[in-house]
């Protein structure tokens, strides 16, 4: 049992890892094409991307030897030592809002929606944030008779700050859910494929948010156009700022409360999808339809059901990036994709939760070296090249299995597979 | 509703119909002839892309990297022009064939490889967005933009006949080549679907797959040359928006005109005619969203204009659904009517044998 269970992680985990490694080296073609050296070119990515600062080659992300200022080296273990802050903080901060539409993709490929509108929910959740968290502070000052929120009592301020950011995600959260609900009804009701009426309901949002933006939202006669910055007590503080100033290894990162709520959403999730009933009407659901109705499963609901809880992760993460790390919604965020990444992290992952959280740190690191490499002379679009790649071949899983099965029966007498076939093992 | 469109479906099909036609001419000669001329440019690549998706989807591939295919060949078409320095013509040519390529290479890595068809369009889409930015960086040292004063957009025709036409002659005159392509391409492609050999196949492919095997037809071999010629249609739309309206590339030039292609070919039923003017319809929501922003005394924020063909396209896709679940009502009414009782019968007789 526990040997099967083993087997079965190691296939589950072989073929990403496989992928990975095959989408680096098809990669490399183009790095060549470029006139760069692909190692060279690598070991720059994974370096800005995963190794401590001054990180030279491969060797240096696991055991670095950094020089100190009196000339001696030590060794130390790359992905703690955290002088002059680690990458590995951003890649987390950067990660935060990936795990969280990831997760929400995962919930509504669960239940065999393939709806990719996390970008369009994702959005509209922090533009909702953006306007909250700068209005609602301001009408408790007005109400309060406070003319300098710098004067503010202590204990308003506390209980400010405690009240306004869960306010501020929920309504993310329920702006999120209904935009995920209208293309969930119109699937289930109208039977409109989710895929397209999600990518339309994308661009509308954009056009929309980047309207809000641009018009009414308008803080300042800045070039780019962007929101009011939100109130200091809708702030989610970052941990260098807050809990943990001390702590140099977070130091340049806006790594924050947000990968607490997105690992704990993470369990959540888990939970719901492979722990409850509703979870398991659901994924019922996405098996065929016609048999869960059949089965006494209420189909529709639990379509319906996924799609809000997936609208809602996806307006979360929204509400995170916003309170989080960016505290202002600057025009062009609509339009950078994190969506869209998700839903590249959660295929990557096969919709597995420990997958997520791992994946969708590497991606950030890989998008976060591929930024660092622009300075070096290979574009950035190297990093979306590679994990477009990594997508390719990890779902040619039956193209590799094929090819293995036609190895091993070339490797075996036939008269033993004969046998081995023969007392009813589910042959795949 | 599902009732009222049931007893008067035809009625209203050929009222809106009449409709279409009234509102159509009004607006073509009641319109500035700017606009109109920006509609029908503008239609164009949604009209190449429109047919790229209903080709796919009448050989029962759902092909959602027309966006890629679009924006390969925009890339390919300057690309081309810049590094030889040859006619538009070439580049066009060049747009076309890698559409082409790619759309096999996509149809082999679905067919025979089997990669997931979502996935690996979106695989696909992003490749294609990020590879044409790498290589204008690195082969052209461009950023944001690849233009050269060598690089010319296609010249422009005038039509034989009815560019001596007075009032014709600035409504349906004066576009590129590509433009009357399209128009021609609209009839190709009903002719390829409706009146041959090929067409028939395609098309019992994608009604029914093992009902095509089954007679004889090389399901694989179809699906893999409708998935090229798609491709070769998205790569001619995508050359016509890098040298067609302009004469130059930019980063994701195509934004999202794939994906609305495709919902135009829904929108039509996957018939080509219908194809053609639905695009006419979403290139005059786009014309008019650029218009009104030139228009000095109008103020209509542009963002929200530019939104009007998305809102256009869900709407469309609410009611072809509406329109499906009718029909599908309908079906299953007459069936009831019509073997309810026998069905009726059958059963009491089954429950008799068994008692």
């Amino acid at each position: 049992m526990t040997q099967n269970r083993f087997r079965q992680w190691f296939e589950n985990a072989a073929i990403p890892i496989v992928a990975i490694l095959l989408g680096l080296l098809v990669s490399s073609i183009f790095v060549f094409l470029a006139h760069s050296d692909p190692i060279d070119a690598y070991q720059h990515l994974f370096c800005e991307g995963f190794g401590p600062r001054g990180c030279q080659t491969f060797g240096d992300i696991i055991v670095f030897h950094p020089q100190a200022e009196d000339g001696t080296t030590q060794t130390v273990f790359g992905p703690t030592y955290g002088s002059g802050g680690h990458p590995l903080a951003i890649d987390v901060e950067r990660a935060t809002i990936l795990i969280l539409a990831a997760l929400s993709a995962t919930v509504a490929f669960q239940a065999g929606m393939f709806s990719i509108g996390m970008d369009g929910q994702l959005v509209l959740g922090a533009i909702t944030v953006a306007f909250l968290g700068y209005w609602l502070p301001n009408q408790v000052y007005a109400l309060a008779g406070i003319a300098d929120p710098k004067a503010a009592p202590e204990s308003l301020l506390t209980i400010m700050h405690l009240i306004i950011p869960l306010v501020c995600i929920a309504a993310a959260m329920t702006v999120g859910a209904v935009y995920s609900w209208i293309a969930g009804y119109l699937k289930v009701k109208l039977n409109v494929n989710e895929l397209i009426s999600t990518i339309i309901l994308n661009a509308i949002a954009v056009q929309v948010v980047g309207y809000l933006v641009r018009n009414p939202l308008r803080s300042d006669f800045n070039s780019t156009a962007r929101t009011f910055r939100i109130d200091d007590t809708a702030w989610l503080v970052p941990f260098n700022r807050g809990i943990l100033p001390g702590v140099e290894w977070f130091s340049g990162s806006r790594t924050g409360i947000g990968i607490i709520i997105a690992i704990v959403a993470a369990v959540l999730v888990g939970f719901y999808l492979w722990r409850t009933n509703a979870g398991y009407e659901q994924r019922m659901t996405r098996g065929s339809r016609l048999f869960a109705r059949f089965g006494g499963v209420p189909s529709e609901r639990a379509a319906i059901r996924a799609m809000l809880i997936s609208g809602a992760l996806s307006g979360l993460a929204g509400a995170i990036q916003i309170l989080g790390v960016e505290r202002r919604f600057v025009d062009g965020f609509q339009s950078t994709g994190f969506g869209f990444d998700g839903v590249l992290v959660a295929i990557l992952a096969r919709e597995s939760i420990p997958g997520i959280l791992l994946v969708g740190v590497f991606f950030a690191g890989l998008e976060q070296g591929a930024i660092n490499l622009q300075f070096g002379d290979l574009p950035r679009q190297l990093g979306s090249i590679i994990i477009a790649f990594i997508i390719l071949f990890n779902s040619m899983e039956d193209f590799f299995r094929r090819i293995l099965s036609r190895i091993q029966s070339r490797l075996r007498p036939p008269q033993r597979t004969q046998l081995a076939e023969a007392p009813g093992e589910p042959s795949t | 509703m599902i009732t009222f469109f049931n007893r008067y479906g035809r009625a209203v099909r050929i009222g809106l119909l009449i409709a279409g036609v009234v509102i159509a001419v009004l607006f073509f000669f009641g319109l500035p002839v700017i606009l109109v001329q920006s509609s029908i440019r503008l239609a164009t690549p949604y009209i190449l892309g429109s047919l790229a998706a209903l080709i796919a989807s009448r050989a029962g591939v759902l092909n959602l990297a027309i966006e890629g295919k679009m924006l390969l060949g925009a890339f390919i078409a300057i690309a081309v022009m810049y590094k030889t320095g040859l006619d538009p013509l070439v580049g066009v040519i060049a747009a076309v064939l890698s559409g082409g390529i790619l759309g096999f290479i996509f149809a082999v890595l679905y067919l025979r490889i089997r990669i997931n068809l979502i996935i690996l369009a979106l695989a696909v889409n992003l490749f294609i967005a990020n590879a044409t930015v790498f290589f204008m960086r690195t082969s052209f040292g461009a950023f944001g933009t690849l233009a050269d004063p060598s690089i010319h957009s296609l010249p422009v025709l005038s039509l034989p006949v009815i560019g001596n036409i007075p009032f014709l002659a600035d409504r349906f005159s004066g576009y590129n080549a590509i433009v009357y392509v399209s128009w021609i391409m609209v009839i190709v492609v009903w002719v390829i679907l409706f009146r041959t050999r090929f067409g028939r196949h395609i098309r019992a492919v994608g009604q029914n797959r093992e009902a095509a095997e089954a007679v004889g037809i090389n399901v694989t071999l179809v699906q893999i040359f409708a998935l090229t010629l798609s491709g070769m249609l998205a790569g001619l739309a995508g050359a016509f928006l890098s040298i067609g309206i302009l004469s130059q590339f930019v980063e994701n030039m195509t934004a999202g005109r794939g994906w609305i292609s495709i919902t135009v070919s829904l929108f039509a039923f996957e018939g080509p005619i219908a194809a053609f003017f639905t695009s006419l319809f979403f290139g005059f929501s786009e014309a008019l969203s650029f218009y009104l922003q030139s228009q000095p005394n109008v103020s209509i924020p542009s963002d929200l204009l530019l939104a009007l063909p998305q809102f256009a396209t869900i709407a469309a896709l609410v009611l072809v659904a509406v329109r499906i679940r009718a029909a599908e009502l309908l079906k299953r009414r007459n069936f009831a009517a019509q073997f309810g009782q026998e069905l009726a019968n059958l059963k009491r007789g089954l429950v008799g044998i068994k008692d």
